[in-house]
């Protein structure tokens, strides 16, 4: 079919631009920015760098800690992210691919988790790890995130799981393979693609999270990424130094860019299928 | 008579092979299942059960808890606090899925029917907002609203209009929609690339018909493409909806509520009671929590009472 060109069209690309630029404009804005003095910003805010100066960034570095929240971060995502992901794999696998008394009941369980907004639990929630010292802890946090259930992680990779062959488990078993080793062995292999998907969104939901690290860290020396620059922006509105925070706010930036280019298909893929189910 | 007895020792080790078998399953199931069962009875359902009893509380958290029966309800109702931040959430509820929706139909509908070179880059870009974390959404926001140095004032004065170092977030009548923006940019990406597929399932003769019959591109759409995509669409209005009950992490950042509580959300109302920095109320904090639980429930019977579910078959 092929198509003519008109005047509507020129709209439409014109449209489809500007709504382009306006996301990528922001970031590029910031991005050139971050190499100026506060002096030649404030004197015009559009001017291009004179220099590519990175005195910004060893000042963000060092004035708002990111070296620090950064290390706490690596940790928090870190462990939460292969605890979490294992866990949930294991999981997977028993209430998808293993018959035993209860499952209906646990998946009836899990499914009432889709009925609760979670809002109202904050408080207790707070309590509750007051009571069990997890508060102001970053393996706390790591507790509290790894384990648990999840409706879309245990949708997303029981329904790779059950596309497996049925008898996968029983010639392993007459080959003489105990169940962990079938699991690890051959169950976790095969669904590699399934568990990376899982892991791609643990991973930016982890990085992402502010408001669990915003309520359950409250020594700034524990602060992960987001927490520790909504802090430091807070700080910016006494001290209006603006291209140190453009630096930090780059610095935010770029291991979210970075695992977007990685993983660009994966991600849009895994979140079309995630808003579909919830 | 050998063979018999080999043949029943056989037996007994595949009958031992079985039992250890047996014995493994049940550690394994232990060991898969019971971690992230006990998180979440710990986590989630026990706390969601507490916020009931919580909700009956006189509590700040430093001084013992007093049980108060529905007193925390009963001030609920008369709070005007209360009202203005649902007002606020029935306005974005009913602001932010609209623009979200128009938009990305719009920009995904050509993105998928037109064939311009740049389509398959604009995609990705479009997504890009939804990989970023609302902190840093807000920050770039913050950094776009600004009076002095903002690049809002600063595009406006470059097409003659001086907005006098205006503060959008500053000014009661302009933050409440000033938030709209960031709210609609940041979620745009995902309902786009959604759509897309949606509209990329319905199979091509029936446009290629319609386009024979000389139907255009706008009948196009709104006749075929957005009738036969219509529970999609109604899939992503929940989500936007349930979503803009729930969050405010961006209001949080942008204005905190301010300025003079014209754009505080029922959501960040009950945070800042519970983790704010004056004073702590849990009880009433968790009463209000109730109250939003009912509300989330509430409209998502209303939606399915309004949208209901229809087939639709290609």
């Amino acid at each position: 079919m092929a198509e003519r060109r008109t005047l509507m069209d020129g709209i439409w690309r014109l449209l489809l631009l500007l709504w382009a630029v306006s996301i990528i404009f922001p970031v590029v804005w910031i991005l050139y920015q971050s190499f100026r003095t506060n002096t030649a910003f404030f004197q015009d805010i559009w001017a291009l760098p004179t220099s590519l100066n990175w005195d910004n960034y060893s000042k963000a570095w060092n004035d708002y800690n990111i070296g620090r929240s950064l290390v706490n971060t690596v940790y928090y995502v870190g462990v939460s992210l292969v605890l979490g992901t294992f866990l949930t794999t294991l999981n997977a696998y028993a209430l998808t691919r293993m018959n035993f008394r209860g499952r209906k009941l646990i998946w009836a369980l899990i499914m009432l988790s889709l009925f609760l907004p979670g809002i109202n639990a904050l408080v207790p929630q707070y309590i509750l790890m007051k009571s069990l010292h997890l508060t102001n802890s970053l393996t706390g946090l790591i507790i509290l995130d790894s384990f648990g259930e999840n409706v879309f992680f245990l949708m997303l990779l029981g329904g790779f799981m059950s596309s497996l062959p049925r008898d996968l488990e029983e010639s392993a078993f007459m080959d003489g393979a105990s169940i962990f080793q079938t699991f690890w062995r051959i169950i976790v292999p095969l669904s590699t693609p399934g568990i990376v998907t899982v892991a791609i969104f643990k991973f930016l939901g982890l990085y992402n999270n502010f408001l669990g690290p915003f309520i359950y860290l409250g020594d700034p020396a524990k602060y992960t990424i987001g927490v520790n620059m909504y802090q430091a922006n807070m700080k910016m509105q006494y001290t209006s130094d603006w291209v140190t925070m453009f630096a930090g706010v780059i610095i935010v930036m770029v291991p979210s860019i970075l695992f977007y280019m990685m993983f660009q298909k994966r991600i849009m893929e895994g979140a079309t299928m995630g808003a579909m189910k919830g | 008579m050998n063979a018999g007895i080999n043949g029943n020792k056989a037996f007994v080790s595949k009958r031992q092979g079985f039992d250890k078998a047996k014995r493994q399953r049940t550690v394994f199931l232990f060991l898969a299942i019971a971690p992230s069962l006990i998180g979440y009875f710990l986590f989630t359902l026990y706390p969601n059960l507490m916020s009931v009893y919580y909700s009956l509380l006189n509590w700040d958290g430093l001084t013992d808890a007093v049980y108060i029966g529905f007193e925390n309800y009963v001030n609920l109702v008369k709070d005007q606090f209360v009202w203005r931040a649902m007002y606020h959430n029935l306005l974005y509820m009913i602001v932010v899925p609209t623009l979200i929706v128009f938009i990305s139909l719009l920009l995904a509908y050509l993105l998928n029917n037109k064939s311009y070179k740049e389509n398959s880059l604009y995609k990705v870009i479009f997504f890009f907002t939804n990989v970023l974390s609302t902190v840093v959404i807000a920050l770039l926001w913050s950094f776009i609203f600004d009076g002095s140095f903002g690049m809002l004032n600063g595009i406006l004065e470059l097409f003659g209009f001086n907005m006098n170092d205006f503060y959008w977030l500053g000014d009661t009548r302009t933050a409440f929609w000033a938030l709209v923006l960031p709210m609609v940019w940041g979620g745009v990406g995902l309902y786009v690339v959604i759509f897309m597929n949606a509209i990329s399932a319905i199979p091509k003769s029936i446009y290629e018909a319609a386009f024979l019959e000389g139907a255009r591109p706008m009948a196009i759409l709104f006749r075929i493409t957005i009738p036969l995509i219509r529970n999609v669409i109604r899939v992503c209005i929940v989500f936007i909806i349930l979503g803009s009950i729930k969050g405010f992490e961006i209001i949080m950042v942008l204005t905190n509520g301010g300025p003079e509580g014209s754009t505080d959300v029922i959501g960040l109302y009950m945070f800042n009671l519970a983790f704010g920095k004056e004073y702590h109320n849990y009880g009433y904090a968790s009463a209000i929590g109730m109250f939003l639980f009912v509300v989330l429930v509430g409209a998502k019977l209303i939606i399915d009472k309004f949208f209901p579910e229809d087939s639709v078959e290609f």
